[in-house]
């Protein structure tokens, strides 16, 4: 019981720091192919995909697929949709808190229509019924991660986490 | 203020798996699993309980005898992913965990992107092609795979690349040929093909060469068929543009190209200087003396 | 309601019911035109007098007033008469109206007159002027006007042979199927483009050409930035342009930036737009017979000549006028206002601005059509 208790307070003191931003490392690009990146292009992609965190986080927090529109197409899009929706018929939902990203570009494609970066996430994952906290667990994951062009900014067309 | 409170739910649920753990309640799960393969979580303890699994790919419950295995059908979880595996019993957790789904290694679907869709004949890397490699379940296969390109241009000659994945994208870039037409570009993994169309057209047109005959009071002018620098027949629809001078007076006219030939009556003018050209390109010019 | 507010009231009521009275008294000439029917024309003693008359009844699309009060009316009908003034077959004048009116005296004698009538008309791309020099004659103490009819152009019975040429576009169509292809957009490139700063403000003109194979809808936007950057104003070609470009065709555009100053701009950026659309080859305008005349009053002269078998309701003629250089140094256009038949010579007339007139030393004309059906 002793041991809960002390887990319970190292718990408190990440639990203290939900909600504030993460941080986020950027390494200069990687980039296979002959097409070189703007500098321009690699700010907005990378700041358009950090932003998608934090749609990602609400909706699956609220049970809202609507919140993913802004920032996710394709085969992203209609993942995350699906997965709030099966969340949302079995009463639960989750939520994300990221902690940390290691960004980096390593693919652009040569018809400048496809941004590919890796981002090893450090977040806070949870799944709650009702207001019940089921299970709160701490993840290091590496994202794969490509980016389209929309009309006004980058979305995120693949989103796939996997094993470092 | 939410973080406080998600700390206090935290503490506390964590407070019930540590007594449910102290109780023999617990579950075993397998670290990594093949998307869309069957699998199983096994429990121990009595009673029924719900095994919830979610990711941000799917979310999914399993009713479960605690003492046995909750079975995940072929198919049932088929989006890789990390997820999280909670034992509820009652309204509390009692035992949790994790596990990555990791894709098939068998590439089911391209996502083939080529550009453009069109361009002139004989351009240096001219055709860009990329690939994105998917498992049946539209997962990106990250690990390394051979992707062939291959190019058929109209006159029969084959342009052929092997690339290697990194992280399930790999491109490549290719000629246009000498010919007009339809070239296929096919990207090819595993199983999976997918074929692109470029439509290779013909350049600007290499030499403008016009003849004048008179036509009643008019002076017919007709170019010889247009063709660009590599033969091909530049397309029906390209504008010729004609113009004549006389004395201070000048006519134009815009004329396409109709059956590989421009064609237009010209005002019969002695004296008058007729030339020709197409864009960029200009052609020959033709002085008018009257059919002298 | 308070004292002060009653006196006000009070005072609005006597003020309506005094301008009431004072316009009922002495109504203005075109109020008391509108309120009652009765017309502002003076007795047509004189000729200009007769002359005005006239262009006011064709202000007010009054026909049958206006025919009446032609002295050569037995020459032709009121329905030819209409169509003199507004067209024979669809055009630009069918959706034109007279602006105002100008009269002025040519010659005159006791018993016959010449005066000039211009008609200023407006329509929604600008307005056009119809000049006609009218023979009066008079008859009593009254002058009557002899219209010059211009009268309906016939073509000749022919059979124009036509190989039709047109192109079509299916596009991908909705969804996201990402890597699918679609057609693209056709490739353009801006061949020439030099500022000129005017009173007026900075003018941004130049030449575009289609460099593709396929038919492009195009427009040209051009941004003026300022010495850190900062976008000073953005415009579009608007109708200064060709929009419909066929493959190896080139037009030129004129994008105007009122009240803008060349000094303060650092750098323009050019922005030509281009889409894939559907289009037809035909019909092809030859521009005849184009003669610049020098200052003073610097204009281009010449006649369109549609040379397939049908007819243009709208014409829009651009030119391009160069330097000795070769460099673009203004664009000129001009709608013509009646519709071209088939083989039929429709004058044009463009003007220079004066300071730029001498250095003119070539011109390219060309000419953007509509037909009726089109998309305009």
């Amino acid at each position: 019981m002793n041991r809960a208790l002390l887990l319970s307070c190292a718990l408190a003191v990440s639990s203290a720091a939900f909600g504030d931003q993460p941080q986020v490392h950027v390494e200069p690009p990687h980039l296979q192919g002959p097409l070189t990146l703007a500098q321009q292009t690699e700010t907005a992609a990378i700041r358009d995909y950090l932003e998608s965190w934090k749609s990602l986080q609400t909706a699956f927090d609220q049970n809202q697929a609507a919140l993913l529109d802004a920032d996710f197409v394709g085969t992203a899009h209609d993942k995350l949709t699906s997965a709030i929706d099966e969340q949302a018929k079995l009463g639960i939902h989750t939520r994300y808190q990221d902690r940390a990203h290691n960004v980096q570009i390593v693919f652009y494609s040569p018809d400048g229509l496809s941004i590919q970066l890796l981002d090893t996430v450090d977040y806070d994952a949870q799944i709650l019924k009702g207001g019940a906290v089921l299970t709160s667990q701490h993840v290091r994951r590496r994202y794969v991660v490509v980016l389209t062009p929309t009309q006004v900014r980058w979305a995120v067309r693949i989103f796939q986490e996997e094993p470092q | 203020m939410r973080g406080g409170i998600s700390f206090v739910l935290g503490a506390l649920a964590l407070a019930a798996l540590q007594a449910s753990v102290a109780a023999g309640e617990s579950m075993t799960i397998p670290k990594q699993v093949t998307a869309g393969s069957a699998f199983s979580i096994q429990t121990t303890g009595s009673g029924p309980a719900v095994l919830y699994v979610a990711g941000p790919g799917q979310a999914l419950s399993r009713n479960v005898q605690m003492g046995e295995p909750a079975s995940f059908a072929s198919g049932a979880l088929h989006q890789a992913g990390h997820y999280l595996a909670v034992l509820v019993k009652g309204s509390s957790p009692v035992a949790d965990g994790s596990f990555d789904v990791v894709p098939a290694n068998q590439p089911a679907k391209l996502s083939f992107l080529a550009k453009p869709s069109r361009l002139p004949v004989g351009l240096r890397n001219g055709i860009s092609g990329s690939v994105y490699v998917f498992d049946a379940y539209g997962n990106l296969i990250t690990t390394p795979l051979p992707v062939s390109f291959a190019l058929s241009t109209p006159s029969g000659a084959v342009q052929k690349r092997v690339v290697t994945t990194q992280n399930g994208a790999a491109s490549t870039q290719m000629d246009s040929g000498a010919k007009e037409g339809a070239a296929k570009f096919i990207a090819q993994a595993g199983a999976a093909t997918s074929t692109r169309v470029i439509e290779q057209v013909p350049g600007d047109p290499c030499t403008l060469q016009m003849s004048v005959q008179p036509s009643g009071q008019q002076l017919s002018v007709q170019t010889a068929p247009v063709r660009d620098c590599s033969g091909n027949a530049v397309p029906d629809g390209t504008i010729v543009s004609f113009t004549e001078k006389y004395n201070g007076i000048q006519s134009t006219v815009d004329v396409p190209i109709k059956r590989g030939v421009a064609q237009v009556e010209m005002p019969a003018r002695p004296g008058a200087t007729i030339s020709v050209a197409s864009g960029v390109v200009a052609g020959n010019e033709i002085r008018w003396e009257g059919g002298r | 309601m308070n004292k002060g507010g009653a006196v006000l009231a009070a005072a609005i009521f006597v003020a309506t019911a005094a301008f009431v009275a004072i316009g009922t008294l002495h109504p203005v000439a075109s109020a008391d035109y509108f309120a009652r029917g009765r017309t502002l024309l003076r007795p047509s003693s004189t000729p200009e007098a007769a002359v005005e008359n006239l262009g006011s009844e064709i202000r007010l699309e009054q026909w049958q007033k206006a025919y009446s009060s032609l002295g050569n009316k037995a020459e032709f009908t009121e329905n030819e008469f209409v169509h003199d003034l507004t067209g024979y077959y669809p055009s630009l004048r069918t959706y034109a109206t007279v602006n105002s009116v100008e009269a002025h005296p040519l010659h005159a004698t006791a018993d016959t007159a010449e005066v000039q009538l211009i008609l200023h008309w407006s329509t929604v791309v600008g307005g056009f002027v119809d000049t006609r020099d009218l023979h009066l004659v008079r008859n009593g103490d009254r002058w009557a006007v002899d219209w010059p009819l211009v009268k309906r152009q016939h073509v000749p019975p022919q059979v124009i042979p036509v190989n039709y040429l047109r192109w079509d576009v299916i596009y991908r169509g909705p969804g996201d199927d990402w890597g699918a292809q679609d057609v693209e957009a056709p490739h353009v490139r801006i061949v020439d483009m030099h500022p000129e700063n005017r009173a007026e403000g900075v003018f941004v003109l130049g030449e575009l050409l289609n460099e593709d194979v396929v038919p492009a809808f195009v427009s040209v936007r051009a941004t003026l930035l300022g010495k850190s950057g900062a976008t000073i104003a953005s415009e579009g070609s608007f109708d200064m342009i060709r929009h419909t470009l066929l493959p190896k065709q080139v037009t030129p555009f004129l994008i105007r930036f009122p009240n803008a100053d060349l000094s303060k701009v650092t750098s323009i950026r050019m922005d030509p737009l281009s889409v894939l659309v559907p289009a037809s080859a035909d019909p092809v305008i030859e521009v005849q017979n184009q003669k610049y005349n020098p200052a003073p009053g610097a204009s281009l002269t010449g006649d369109l000549v549609n040379e397939s078998g049908q007819t243009v309701n709208i014409a829009h003629v651009l030119t391009a006028f160069y330097d000795k250089t070769g460099q673009v140094i203004w664009v000129g256009g001009q709608y013509v206002d009646r519709a071209l038949l088939p083989q039929t010579p429709v004058p044009f007339e463009i003007h220079v601005p004066e300071d730029l007139a001498r250095r003119v030393s070539g011109e390219r004309t060309i000419t953007a059509t509509y037909g009726l059906g089109d998309s305009m």
